[in-house]
């Protein structure tokens, strides 16, 4: 006596026990809610900022060198719109890309650059020092600078420089640790300073800033460490679920359920379908429960992200099948899963890097699932300007879930 | 315990080992992370502002760019994809130098600098390439600088990214090799029943333990002392490197097999390294960030192998400066030996009432 049965009720049925498979292997339960607890943690710690400035220590106050020079400069006959010109130049002001802390005192700077006093800054902005070894208390509602590179001019170096005095030396102070192209450029930046002051014209022309900026300018609107990781986590997380899958179908393959199973009404075709749903569904529901926790989604973005998470769930599924079809024991199975995945995790660490990825890179199957994430999240990218990565993405897809689809019936068929 | 037979096993082992899939990770990693961390994300911990330069006349400026440090210098023959690299951000800045630039800088013309910067790229890196542009461009003119710079430097620099990450190539020699691939080795045997088979000849569970533990140590040996001579981290007393490499493969080994020992099956061996992953791993990171309280590294088992080998190979020093380690390291290594002879009498109760 047969009941007749439903192709999604067997379908059903099948998801049932992949379920209950799933829940009774421990370790990728454990390590799969390991990921899902770990990277949103981690992912709130992350910095939020990114530094794109110099911390340069100066000494004297640059404001005071200038009051200073103007009645010298201005007694060798220098015209108010040339006094004018230097308060043009206080490099006091902002800048982009170099913050300066002035000091009164060139034996402070000095001790601070060396590392045995402290220098902190008051909310309102007052210069703060503090000798540690004397036992000094840390100064309250007061941040700790880092300074570790500081340039002391003489206290004449304006006059002296526009009057063209021989042997005029400024000194800067370093710590090793700091960069020597950072060392450098403050050099230049001081002999630069000198040849303006001396009324020496730079030797060449040189266009306007806006003009040899290319691309969009970001300056004070970079993006951050935390706003790069976003894609590269949750990329993780939809392929982390390759090995648990991998597992359950080549646990199937080799203990040999599957035979069991077809002898059922179920075909190889609802078989084939369940391992799919479930596979996609486990890894994107993860992606999404990490998307929920970690944010990003704007309404510009949002359909463009599910699209692309559902396009990599699939393809990563389609992998697992691959690779699970190989019915290999646990520790076979693991390395097998990571011969494949750790290849398609390349592109999604080359998005911590400024610039292009390598072209090697970008003929990675998993490249344009990170591109249109990155650009998704990151860039305000849309539907048509990701329209190519999309392409891209779904010719792998089609290519990597067929590949699995043939050669899980392939090996079923064979058992 | 039989030396005869420990070693036939270890025979054995090296003759079926290489056809694992462990053993063959244990050799290739260290390779690919040497690859992957100091060739690849080598410039991620350390970037240094990317120039790039279209030199049409052998320029002076080329010349001395390519003489500096801590600028990553990129010569393109053609301008319009310097260009392009620099609005990819793959530059930070270019700088185009057509035939005959210096010449008309020297004689006073003041040619236009075709210099571009990235959109993307940092404020500072931006100040760092535009002075030193400036700077080298002012240098072809030969006249004197209105000023003298002298640069006075405090303390000494820390060792640079590269370095300090070798430990962290070195762990992972050591815990594939010790650690993974001697428990590896002998749960797959509980697994395939041929640790059973072996117990049934004259062999001894000590025999077969000793020969897994000198398979591992042997291994794990080989692979830290490749992965330093790939990282050049090893110096020129050889032979101390040898003896410390060598204590620190005894040890990792001792817990692979410890591991090995308690693991009913390659699933728990499995989580087993995941689970302690952290707990191993924590001493390299104070290799990465020498300002953290290095105390605290001292809590980790690992620190204990570790220290020696970054103090006499990666730094050159000398074994007499490590002895306390390395004593610590031995004394682990040895009282880990009853407590495997303990967990492995149990796991051989338990095998036989199940058979």
């Amino acid at each position: 006596m047969s009941r007749p049965t439903s192709r999604p009720a067997l379908v059903g049925a099948l998801l049932k026990k992949e379920l209950k498979a799933y829940s009774r292997d421990k370790i990728y339960l454990f390590l799969t809610l390991l990921v899902l607890i770990a990277i949103p943690v981690a992912y709130t710690f992350l910095p939020t900022t990114v530094s794109e400035t110099i911390t340069l220590a100066v000494s004297p106050p640059v404001t005071s060198m200038i009051d200073d020079a103007k009645d010298s400069l201005r007694a060798m006959g220098a015209t108010d719109e040339q006094l004018a010109e230097l308060d043009n130049a206080d490099l006091s002001q902002q800048q982009e890309g170099l913050q300066l802390i002035e000091f009164d005192n060139e034996a402070d700077m000095q001790r601070v650059i060396e590392g045995t006093l402290e220098a902190w800054r008051t909310d309102d902005g007052e210069l703060t020092l503090r000798d540690k070894e004397a036992g000094e208390d840390e100064p309250e509602g007061a941040e700790k600078l880092g300074l570790d590179i500081g340039i002391a001019f003489p206290k004449d170096f304006i006059t002296d420089v526009a009057a063209g005095k021989s042997g005029v030396t400024v000194t800067v102070y370093s710590d090793a640790n700091v960069p020597e192209e950072i060392q450098g450029a403050m050099t230049s930046f001081v002999r630069e300073a000198a040849y303006q002051l001396a009324g020496r014209q730079l030797p060449v022309n040189m266009a306007d800033e806006q003009s040899i900026i290319l691309g969009t300018d970001r300056v004070g609107d970079q993006v951050t460490l935390k706003d790069k990781l976003r894609p590269m986590l949750l990329f993780m997380v939809l392929l982390m679920e390759t090995f648990s899958m991998a597992s359950l179908v080549s646990t199937e393959v080799l203990q040999r359920t599957v035979t069991a199973v077809l002898v059922t009404p179920v075909k190889i075709g609802d078989f084939l379908l369940a391992k799919t749903i479930f596979g996609t569904f486990m890894s994107l529901g993860q992606g999404l429960l990490v998307l929920f926790l970690v944010g990003g989604l704007t309404v510009q973005n949002w359909s463009l992200v599910l699209t692309v998470l559902f396009m990599g769930s699939v393809m990563f599924t389609g992998l697992a099948l691959y690779v699970g079809a190989s019915g290999k024991d646990f520790m076979g199975q693991l390395f097998y899963t990571m011969l494949f995945t750790i290849p398609l995790l390349i592109p999604a660490f080359s998005v911590m890097f400024p610039g292009s990825a390598a072209v090697w890179v970008r003929a990675i199957p998993t490249y344009p699932i990170i591109d249109t994430l990155v650009g998704a999240f990151n860039y305000g990218a849309t539907w048509s300007s990701s329209a190519g990565s999309l392409a891209y993405a779904a010719a792998w897809l089609v290519l990597l879930f067929g590949a699995g689809l043939f050669a899980l019936k392939r090996k079923v068929e064979t058992l | 315990m039989s030396p005869k037979l420990t070693w036939k096993v270890l025979r054995k082992d090296l003759a079926l080992g290489p056809r694992s899939p462990i053993f063959l990770w244990a050799i290739v990693l260290p390779f690919a992370l040497t690859l992957i961390l100091q060739f690849t994300f080598g410039s991620l911990f350390n970037p240094e502002p990317r120039l790039g330069i279209v030199d049409g006349g052998d320029s002076e400026i080329t010349a001395q760019v390519e003489d500096m440090k801590g600028i990553s210098l990129t010569l393109l023959d053609d301008a319009e994809e310097l260009k392009s690299n620099v609005e990819a951000n793959d530059l930070d800045a270019g700088l185009i130098l057509p035939a005959g630039f210096d010449q008309a800088v020297k004689d006073g013309e003041r040619p236009e600098l075709q210099f571009y910067i990235s959109g993307e790229s940092y404020a500072s890196n931006r100040i760092i390439l535009s002075v030193t542009a400036i700077d080298l461009v002012r240098g072809l003119e030969g006249s004197k600088a209105p000023v003298t710079v002298d640069v006075v430097s405090y303390g000494t620099a820390g060792l640079p990214i590269s370095v300090r990450l070798t430990p962290v190539i070195v762990f992972y020699a050591l815990v594939m090799a010790g650690i993974f691939v001697t428990g590896s080795n002998l749960v797959e045997e509980k697994e395939q029943g041929t640790f059973m088979a072996m117990l049934v000849t004259p062999a001894r569970i000590g025999d077969i333990l000793a020969a897994k533990w000198m398979l591992g140590t042997l291994l794990a040996s080989v692979l830290a002392a490749a992965t330093l001579v790939l990282n050049q981290a090893l110096g020129s007393n050889w032979l101390q490197v040898f003896v410390v490499v060598a204590v620190a493969a005894g040890l990792s080994s001792m817990i692979g097999l410890l591991m090995g020992t308690f693991a009913k099956d390659s699933t728990i061996m499995f989580g087993l390294v995941k689970g302690l992953g952290i707990f191993l791993f924590a001493p390299t990171l104070f290799y990465i960030f020498p300002q953290w309280p290095q105390w605290i590294a001292k809590l980790f088992p690992l620190y204990w192998i570790l220290e020696p080998i970054w103090r006499v190979s990666i730094l050159g020093g000398s074994i007499s400066e490590v002895w306390v380690e390395l004593v610590v390291a031995v004394g682990i290594t040895v009282a880990l030996v009853p407590v495997i002879g303990l967990v492995a009498r149990r796991v051989q109760a338990q095998m036989a009432s199940a058979g």
